[in-house]
Formats: C-alpha cells, structure tokens, sequence
C-alpha cells in the first residue's frame, strides 16, 4: 500500500523508546493506529543538529511536526480516530491544545531550564548521544530555545525575568494536570476502551515526566500523586512497548487492553 | 509571581464606577484587541455586572500586564480574561460554578484552542501578513501618535509579534494554512456547540463569552480580505450563537443588530 515509513527521532531511556515528547507521540501513535514504521535514532549521528526531530520518511514525502505526521498518516488510512465522533474529535483539537498552551512551558522549563535538572540529567544525556564536537553544542542550542520560547510566549512585560514567569507556568501546569486527570477518570483511555491521537498526545507529553530521573521535581511529585494518569502511562507501555512486544503492531480494531501478552 | 495577584475582597460589592479601559474604538483598536475586549464585555453583561467602557490611546501602556482590556474595580487593576473571571468569583460572582470537574476541564480546554487559534490566528493576519500590516495593522496602531514615534513603536510591536509567531512555529506559515486552521477550530467549535443555546447547555460561561467575542469581532470588521469571515460564516449554528448572545446582551446598543444581514 504505502512505501516504508521511516522516522527519525531520539532514542529512548528510562524505560521509554523515546526521551523526547513529540517523537513519542509520532511512536505512540504509529502503535495505536497499526503503522509499521522503522525507527531511526539520530543519537550519535550529525543529525542531531542537523535534522528537525520527529521526521517522518515516506518514499519522497518528509513530514516534520508531529500533528503534521498524524494527519498524514491518517491520510495513508493508519487512522486510529475513525470511532470517534465528532464531538469527541473537537474534543481532542481542545486538549491537544491545552497541553500544548499550559503544560509544555512548564516541560521545557524542567528538562532545559531548571539548572539542577539540566545539568544532571538533561545536558548528559544529549551530550553523550551526539558526536564529537556537537556533544558541546547540541544539549546548549536546545536549551536556549527552550529558554527563549518560554520567554517570547509567557514572559510578557512586566515578567520579562525567567524566576517570575517560574511560578505562573508551573501552577497553569500543576492545574492542567488535574484537569487531565479528572477528564481521565476511571477509564483505561480518554475516549473509551481503544486509545486515540489524545492518548497519544497525553502519553508523549506526560511519560517522559514521569520516567526520567530527575533530581528536583515538584511538577513530577505532583504527577506522581495522580494515579489514574500514571497508570495510563505504565499502560500504555506495558500494552504497546514492553520487551515481549518491541515491535508489537496492536491492529487498532481489537481490544488489545485485555490480553496483554500472549 | 501573577502580576495581576489581588487580596480576595468578597465583601466588597461591586461598584457602580467601574470601568473597561481599551484603545480608541474608531481609529486605534486593532482586531484581536477588540476581540479580547468584546470577550470581557461580553463576560461582565453575562454576570449582570456593569462596567463602562473608555476610551484611551494609551490603555495599553497602562494596562498591567500589557494586554487589552483591563478594568478598573474599586482601587484594584485587573488585565486579560482569565484574571478578570477569577476575580470576579472571588466577588461572589461566577458562571461556571454549576459545572462539574469534567467540564470545568472542558471548559477550560476550549477556552485554550481559541486562544492557541483564533487569537495567534488574529495575530498573525494582523502582523504577519504584510499587505494587511501596511494597509491596516500598523497605520491604525500608531494613529495617535507623531512621527517617528508612530512609526518606531508600529515596527515595534510587529517585531514582536512576529518573534513571538516564531517561537511558536507559525512563522513558515502561510495565510491559506492559517485560514484553514481557523475552519478546523471553528468546526470544532460548532461541533462541540452543536443545537445547543449555549456551550453547557442552557446557561452561558467564560467560554460563550470568549467564543462571542473573537467570532464577532471576525465577522464584523473589514480587512484586507473577506476570506476568514466568510469561512466563519460557513457555520450557521455559530452565527445563530453570535446573533443570540448580541441580542440577549447588547440589544440596548444597536436597535438593528449588526448580524441581522448575514443570517
């Protein structure tokens, strides 16, 4: 049907095929909806710096983005959304659009900015996957995008300091977390028993939160407090990502949250 | 630290003197300005709380947190709307209270797609779209002052606003892939509306008041393009949503309604 699909993304740790949110929503998704795609970690090539991560290869096709990747896998019929309804479909673009408004500042604010965090685990890790002389250029790039994206959209005159904007982002986070908590409930996924694209953005968004080793965290400790949020998370993986299933392909029609393993 | 922090003064009624300060209506206030400020009106009418508007070439500047609108309650300055909905529950007054966590979580997800679409997308047409940034945005912008000054601070903000259009990846964006993302939020919209008089059911909230604002604002101001209005046109559950809440709330400013020719 389709030529081979081939993404470039990060690669993965603490227990997760990837490190990096938006790379992981591409593979969380790919797994819901069925797509066989082969994975190409950029670590230790010269695409770290080179190549806009995630990218989706497909014959002569590349699509960057992730909600651009989505769409179009959902146009070579890799669709996991067809049972939604409409309603639950305008449901997604608004939480999709949550996440990215209230919780992303305060992510990119954990993993690049926060010193303690960057500088034992985040700065490391890329550091170690790049290759000599980008193991001192990459892990710095990234972090002041990072700082200058929260600025240019949270930090507003008068809050043009990053130690004022701090406390705005991490509580509009503390409050989205709760909210996706509530709108989770007791169910396995947010839209009834087959996880959908929101599942995927969720998952991307909150899994390397929760997984990575991070020395000071108050965002983590208050997603940890969430249960139902994170046993979404160790479900996902455990249902799409475990050791048993590393290339396991759910079809998306059956209701794979009951068996598992085989 | 929230700038816009205030000490919860329920006891405190509402004054009668309260005012909405925003950029000159006739010559001055751009789109997605006037937008943010219908959305506030809109907001205190639903409340039955009044305010009035003034006019001020400097509401800007004075505001805050440097957004329009802001108003002026008592002795305390609140700017944008979600410090002004906060604070004025912590008065007493609130339209969401009926709803339960999940949707309040609803709520407060739609409220954020508007703001991530329909307002960058406001932004964008005004400032990075340049035929519309020379004809309208940046004349109109600086239309109070004399040069240079109108000059360097119209440059100003469009720099801004284009840096900030950056950050957030849509500066590659052209204007057809932003109108098609205002159709994709506005079908979303009037899916999630569907028959219904209001977004919950059958009394408005914030997030009526947000929607009214940005969606009327878009049909009735003229730009350099009629395209973004006639797409928002296209849905005819929203236009009746617009239609009702401008007679429900505003009928005493116009005795024919500005909508009655598109419906």
């Amino acid at each position: 049907m389709a030529a081979a699909l081939e993404l470039r993304c990060w690669g993965g740790d603490w227990g997760l095929p990837s490190v990096h949110s938006e790379s992981l929503v591409v593979l969380a998704y790919s797994k819901f909806s069925g797509a066989k795609l082969t994975v190409c970690p950029i670590d230790w090539t010269w695409k770290t710096i080179t190549a806009s991560v995630p990218e989706l290869l497909c014959g002569d096709a590349v699509v960057q983005e992730p909600a651009q990747i989505l769409h179009f896998l959902r146009k070579q019929r890799f669709n996991a959304d067809y049972e939604l309804t409409a309603r639950q479909g305008a449901d997604t673009m608004a939480y999709i659009a949550l996440l990215e408004e209230k919780l992303r500042p305060a992510l990119l604010h954990t993993f690049w900015v926060d010193a303690e965090n960057y500088s034992n685990l985040t700065r490391p890790w890329f550091a170690s996957r790049s290759p000599f002389p980008l193991n001192f250029v990459v892990p710095s790039r990234q972090a002041s995008a990072a700082l200058s994206r929260i600025l240019v959209t949270k930090g507003e005159a008068p809050l043009h300091r990053i130690s004022e904007v701090e406390g705005k982002i991490y509580s509009d986070a503390k409050e989205c977390l709760n909210l996706l908590s509530y709108r989770l409930g007791k169910t396995k996924y947010f839209f009834g028993n087959s996880p959908s694209s929101l599942d995927a953005f969720v998952f991307g968004f909150l899994a390397p939160l929760f997984k990575a080793t991070l020395p000071s965290s108050t965002l983590q400790s208050h997603l940890k407090q969430l249960d139902n949020l994170t046993h979404f998370c160790d479900n996902i993986l455990a249902v799409y990502f475990s050791a048993q299933n590393p290339n396991g392909r759910q079809p998306a029609r059956q209701p794979s949250a009951q068996n598992p393993q085989s | 630290m929230n700038v816009c922090v205030f000490i919860p003064t329920a006891a405190e009624p509402w004054p009668e003197n309260a005012t909405l300060y925003q950029p000159l209506k006739e010559d001055q206030i751009l789109l997605s300005d006037c937008a943010s400020s219908l959305a506030v009106q809109a907001y205190l009418r639903m409340c039955g709380l009044p305010v009035q508007v003034v006019c001020r070439a400097n509401a800007e500047y004075m505001s805050p947190s440097g957004k329009i609108p802001f108003i002026h309650v008592g002795n305390q300055v609140v700017s944008e709307l979600g410090p002004i909905v906060q604070f004025t529950k912590a008065k007493g007054h609130s339209l969401s209270d009926g709803l339960d966590d999940v949707q309040r979580a609803e709520m407060k997800a739609y409220m954020e797609l508007v703001n991530n679409m329909l307002l960058t997308a406001e932004l964008f047409i005004q400032w990075c779209d340049d035929a519309t940034a020379a004809e309208i945005s940046r004349p109109r912008y600086s239309s109070p002052y004399s040069w240079p000054l109108n000059n360097i601070l119209a440059y100003q903000k469009q720099w801004e606003v284009r840096r900030k259009m950056n950050a957030i990846g849509w500066g590659g964006k052209t204007l057809e892939q932003v109108y098609e993302d205002v159709s994709q939020c506005c079908q979303a919209l009037s899916q999630r509306l569907g028959t219904q008089p209001y977004f919950f059911s059958k009394q408005p909230t914030e997030l009526d008041a947000l929607v009214f604002g940005h969606l009327f604002t878009i049909i009735t101001t003229r730009l350099t393009s009629g395209e973004l209005a006639e797409r928002i046109k296209g849905f005819s559950n929203l236009l009746s949503f617009c239609r009702r809440i401008e007679q429900t709330y505003f009928e005493d400013k116009t005795k024919n309604t500005k909508l009655s020719k598109f419906v």
